[in-house]
């Protein structure tokens, strides 16, 4: 893990009216960390990426980033209709005017191929599948390499067999960057992520900064265990 | 060839709600003395009769009518509802058109007489503003209903405002458009004849005037197939425009 701060939360709060999603959250990412966020549905997951991507304001406490500004990749792929497939994939480069090199293009073929996107880039996203729209959605997003990646429930349409090889090569890809995902499939976990920040709560409050084989163990021994679900995990 | 089917596909489509119309005025026909509803075959049957030498004039004047006035509310109504839309006013401008919409066209038509004189200008001032409310409303309610989702999208790719405009507000401005292109002009045609009634001496309406005052009810509903044709061919022109050359803005996501 390298030891350059890359992003750092400070005693975070988030109120929706009188709903707390977020209470006194604190953690550090570093640069090159790839961290999962772990918590029950409703938690406040999605929430916290989207005030880390300052999408959200926040009721107290901050956050400092100390990289360039993060990638965000959305739970739903938000693909533009209008536009096909690689249209869609290079609408970043469109945006920000940059110059699609070879070695871009080459990089945009193997993601295709191992997206088994390659027949689908005429196509317009109405024609794809779920899955598809993800795997497009996360091709646009990784495609020109960024620092620091937020990433909501990148994998949650996309079949197992797809999601090992995705996740295997964003690492070959991208061995460098910086990446925080969101998930509620355990399994993603050790696919990708070094470290998990783990919440037992329906508040994102108090959070276990994990291994991922520490988090493994604590999993299969008391949250897999019904009648121990309730129960308190020993950080 | 292509596509030459589709203006084929649209032109039978906008037929079923004429022919539709057509059964049930035959249908009535046959309950009312002529001199009341006649049948639409008696009409076809009598055009010689009382279709008047200049009618290609009186139909030319209305369509030019039409068309000027429709462009001018499309133009206005259009543009206010996209700044309404773009500096959040959709609230303030939906109130002020509904406003502008409660004064009735027969008042605002003797006003504009007494203004204009009679001719092109009432009927066309008429038009422009009875049609431009209902544009300026659908253009702004239209764009309201975008997709925030892609605008959140780009402005996580610190998107300008003009770049925002072009991947997000002009796809969904198409089905706004061909909306107005279709609402505006079928309303249009309904107000000019009000317009021409009123104030003017040529056109569709001032026949339409001139026939009901003498009690000529085949020329009456002659003129009332005419608009509807007319309607029908321009609904299933720009259907094909829409359907041939912006049909990627109407996919879904």
């Amino acid at each position: 893990m390298a030891a350059d701060l890359m992003l750092e939360v400070n005693n975070l709060y988030k109120d929706y009216n009188s709903n707390q999603v977020i209470r006194g959250l604190t953690f550090k990412v570093h640069c090159g960390d790839r961290m999962a966020l772990f918590a029950p549905s409703g938690a406040g997951k999605t929430t916290l990426i989207r005030i880390l991507a300052g999408l959200e304001p926040l009721t107290g406490g901050n956050f400092k980033l100390f990289g360039p500004e993060p990638v965000i990749l959305f739970q739903e792929p938000r693909l533009f209709p209008h536009l096909m497939i690689e249209e869609n994939i290079l609408l970043p480069y469109r945006i920000r005017k940059s110059p699609i090199s070879n070695e871009t293009l080459r990089e945009y073929r193997q993601w295709l191929e191992i997206c088994d996107l390659s027949d689908f880039t005429n196509q317009y996203p109405y024609q794809l599948s779920g899955g598809m729209k993800q795997k497009t959605a996360l091709i646009r997003g990784l495609l020109h390499h960024p620092a620091f990646i937020l990433m909501d429930e990148p994998f949650h349409s996309i079949g197992p067999a797809s999601k090992a090889s995705i996740i295997n090569h964003i690492k070959e890809a991208n061995p460098e960057i910086t990446l925080i995902f969101t998930t509620h499939n355990v399994e993603e976990i050790p696919l990708l992520a070094q470290s998990v920040l783990f919440f037992k709560t329906n508040t994102l409050s108090f959070s276990a900064n994990l291994s991922v084989p520490h988090f493994q163990s604590l999993f299969s021994e008391s949250y897999f265990q019904p009648k121990a679900a309730s129960s308190t995990v020993a950080v | 060839m292509k596509t030459s089917r589709i203006f084929i596909t649209s032109l039978l489509n906008e037929a079923v709600g004429v022919l539709l119309i057509l059964a049930v005025w035959a249908g009535a026909s046959l309950f009312y003395p002529p001199y009341i509803i006649p049948s639409p075959m008696a009409i076809l049957r009598g055009i010689s009769t009382f279709l008047p030498v200049d009618f290609a004039h009186h139909l030319l004047t209305t369509v030019f009518r039409v068309a000027a006035g429709f462009l001018i509310a499309f133009g206005i109504g259009t543009l206010s509802g996209v700044i309404a839309a773009i500096l959040k006013l959709n609230n303030s401008l939906n109130s002020l058109m509904v406003a502008l919409q409660v004064v009735p066209g027969t008042i605002l038509g003797v006003i504009f007489l007494l203004m204009f004189g009679i001719g092109s200008i009432t009927p066309i001032l008429l038009v422009a503003v009875l049609t431009l409310p209902t544009l300026a409303i659908n253009t702004v309610n239209g764009l309201s209903k975008r997709n925030l989702k892609q605008e959140e999208y780009l402005k996580t790719l610190n998107c300008s405002r003009w770049q925002t405009i072009c991947y997000s507000f002009i796809p969904s401005l198409v089905p706004v458009i061909q909306s107005n292109l279709s609402l505006g002009v079928s309303m249009a045609v309904k107000v000019v004849i009000l317009g021409e009634f009123i104030g003017s001496q040529d056109g569709l309406g001032y026949l339409l005037n001139h026939a009901r005052i003498m009690f000529d009810m085949k020329e009456v509903f002659f003129y009332l197939l005419v608009l509807m044709i007319l309607t029908l061919l321009y609904q299933a022109l720009q259907s094909t425009i829409f359907s041939v050359f912006f049909r990627k803005f109407y996919y879904q996501e």
